[in-house]
């Protein structure tokens, strides 16, 4: 699990790395003051100097030539590394215990840290939520990043397969998303799930080959989003082999949203033929008011 | 070293109220505003906690106006305890704190009854109260009759010295001490012997009387702390010394940054504080890694 935390830093870089939440009011971290490791730069709360300051880190170590494991040299990314090693192995246990403390509990347990740590989670388990948004986000990146699946398709088959290719990666904890749900919707969740599904619905335009960057820009993620949300509520209760109810619904969604794109273009253009028509006949006849 | 005489020579000339807090690692150490010998300042304490013992918790309530009550709640639910915990109250004499831990522990269990392993789990809790003075103890052990937990073994009494405990290393998974660190000889063997005992994961969380910055709500609180403790312990207590001596240790007591460094020079990541009441008081917490 190091491992696979330390090359996500080491190999993705910084654009691609998402950015974790922040701690707020952390004032300090151990290795300012330890002797052993390198010098850091002071905590800062926003998310990407995390990455940049943890990647900095590696370099200079690695430059130093101590030690062959990165993640021993530089005890300020431990701890987000075992808090990652710990929610890594209670997502294990939210299908018996549910997205709770208790889950998160046996977790710890698992990796052999003390549960206490569960306590240093701000939010508990939204913490436990939001790792395992990441996460799939992360995944879902990962498949479009080696990405042969999306070549020979139009927009509207990439998007549904990608939104399928998300939601699936539900499918093991449905039983439990429900409740996931709620804890997003909670107030003090509100803010984070939000950024993170705008992240994710940013990530499915981004791969389906969208390039605008205009009004139109907001209308799409809207779109999508709505999509995204049905079609996630609609997999709560579907008790289809394999959740086919769901992916029908969901090809009917984006059939119709790119319909209702067409339908859009159409009534515009009809508009302003019918408003061409009308202007030039009631110039004529204002026209012929004016001179009687 | 150098650095360490430097400031014992100049701390001699420097007025008492001058004094930084990173003086406290020197020889001589400060009893509220008066300066003493290291070895004294343990029986000094000893006594006003004799003396305090059998008041302290009316005291509280006094001195507070009964907020002590949710500073210590809010400690708790920061520490999130969990059944079969191992966890390790210092300076906790008359056992607020360890109380309000095993009830939420009691609490949560029953809470999941139908899970057996948590049956087992409850057998291994224990919460031990530590406490360098017996008759802090003793005022504890009796509460806990009178809250019918007298029984109960998850709780042990345990007589001792927070700058050298006699528990294993990695052995707690929680460590609090409320209220308490004002008063030790030496702060950093305290931290050190905090983080010697706690397991990997474990938490360090100190709720401690702190320093108040903002303008007009900190000239009260000053006149509040100078005029009507003191006077308090008088009435109430017939003590007016002790409560001198805590409104002036109070005041010697390192603002929360420096503490906050200083909990992380002991080794601790993840160093956070939360001020209540605008700083009157604050919640240090820290993660072993």
């Amino acid at each position: 699990m190091y491992r696979t935390v330390v090359n996500r830093i080491l190999l993705s870089g910084g654009s691609r790395r998402l950015p974790k939440y922040p701690d707020i009011r952390t004032v300090i971290s151990s290795s300012r003051f330890s002797t052993t490791t390198q010098p850091q730069t002071v905590l800062n709360p926003s998310g990407s100097s995390t990455s940049s300051s943890s990647s900095t880190n590696f370099q200079t170590s690695s430059a130093a030539g101590d030690v062959p494991r990165h993640e021993r040299n530089n005890p300020r990314a431990e701890y987000e590394g075992e808090q990652a090693r710990v929610l890594q192995a209670s997502l294990r246990h939210v299908i018996r215990l549910g997205w709770s403390e208790e889950a998160m509990i046996a977790g710890a347990k698992e990796v052999g840290i003390s549960p206490s740590i569960v306590g240093s989670f701000p939010r508990k388990e939204a913490a436990l939520v939001e790792f395992f948004m990441d996460d799939c986000l992360q995944r879902l990146i990962d498949r479009i990043d080696s990405g042969e699946e999306l070549q020979n398709l139009t927009p509207s088959q990439r998007i549904y397969k990608l939104v399928r290719i998300r939601l699936e990666m539900q499918a093991p904890y449905i039983s439990k998303w429900s409740q996931a749900l709620s804890i997003q919707a909670h107030p003090l969740n509100v803010s984070t799930s939000f950024k993170q599904r705008a992240m994710l619905i940013d990530e499915i335009w981004h791969a389906a080959g969208d390039e605008t960057y205009d009004l139109d820009w907001y209308v799409k993620r809207t779109v999508l989003g709505g999509i995204y949300s049905t079609t996630e509520i609609y997999m709560l209760t579907d008790s289809s082999p394999e959740f086919r109810d769901t992916w029908l619904f969901l090809d009917n969604r984006v059939k119709d949203a790119f319909d209702l794109k067409k339908t859009i273009q159409e009534a515009k253009y009809l508009a302003e033929a019918v408003g061409a028509g009308m202007g030039s006949s009631l110039q004529v006849f204002v026209g012929r008011v004016l001179q009687r | 070293m150098a650095l360490r005489l430097l400031t014992r020579n100049l701390r001699n000339r420097i007025s008492p109220n001058l004094c930084s807090a990173s003086l406290l690692h020197s020889h001589a150490t400060s009893f509220g505003f008066k300066e003493v010998r290291e070895e004294e300042k343990s029986q000094m304490v000893g006594k006003v906690f004799s003396n305090v013992a059998s008041n302290y918790d009316l005291m509280n309530d006094f001195m507070s106006a009964g907020l002590h009550r949710l500073w210590k709640d809010r400690l708790v639910s920061k520490l999130t305890p969990f059944p079969g915990m191992k966890h390790l109250d210092v300076a906790g004499g008359t056992g607020d704190v360890a109380f309000r831990i095993l009830e939420s522990i009691n609490s949560i269990r029953r809470r999941a009854l139908q899970d057996p392993i948590n049956d087992d789990l409850q057998e291994e809790t224990r919460i031990y109260v530590c406490d360098i003075n017996q008759n802090m103890l003793n005022v504890g052990k009796n509460r806990a009759l009178e809250r019918g937990l007298g029984e109960d073994k998850s709780l042990v009494w345990v007589q001792g010295d927070a700058e050298a405990l006699s528990f294993e290393d990695n052995s707690m998974d929680g460590y609090t001490i409320a209220f308490g660190i004002r008063n030790v000889t030496h702060i950093e063997k305290v931290l050190t012997e905090a983080y010697r005992v706690l397991k990997r994961g474990g938490r360090f969380l100190c709720l401690e009387l702190s320093h108040v910055e903002i303008p007009v709500f900190k000239e009260l609180y000053d006149l509040y702390s100078f005029s009507v403790i003191p006077r308090l312990g008088e009435v109430v207590a017939g003590d007016r010394e002790s409560y001198q001596y805590l409104v002036e240790s109070i005041r010697r007591f390192p603002p929360q940054e420096k503490f906050a460094s200083m909990i992380a020079d002991a080794g601790f990541q993840k160093v956070e504080y939360e001020n209540l009441v605008g700083g009157v008081v604050a919640i240090h917490s820290g993660l072993k890694i």
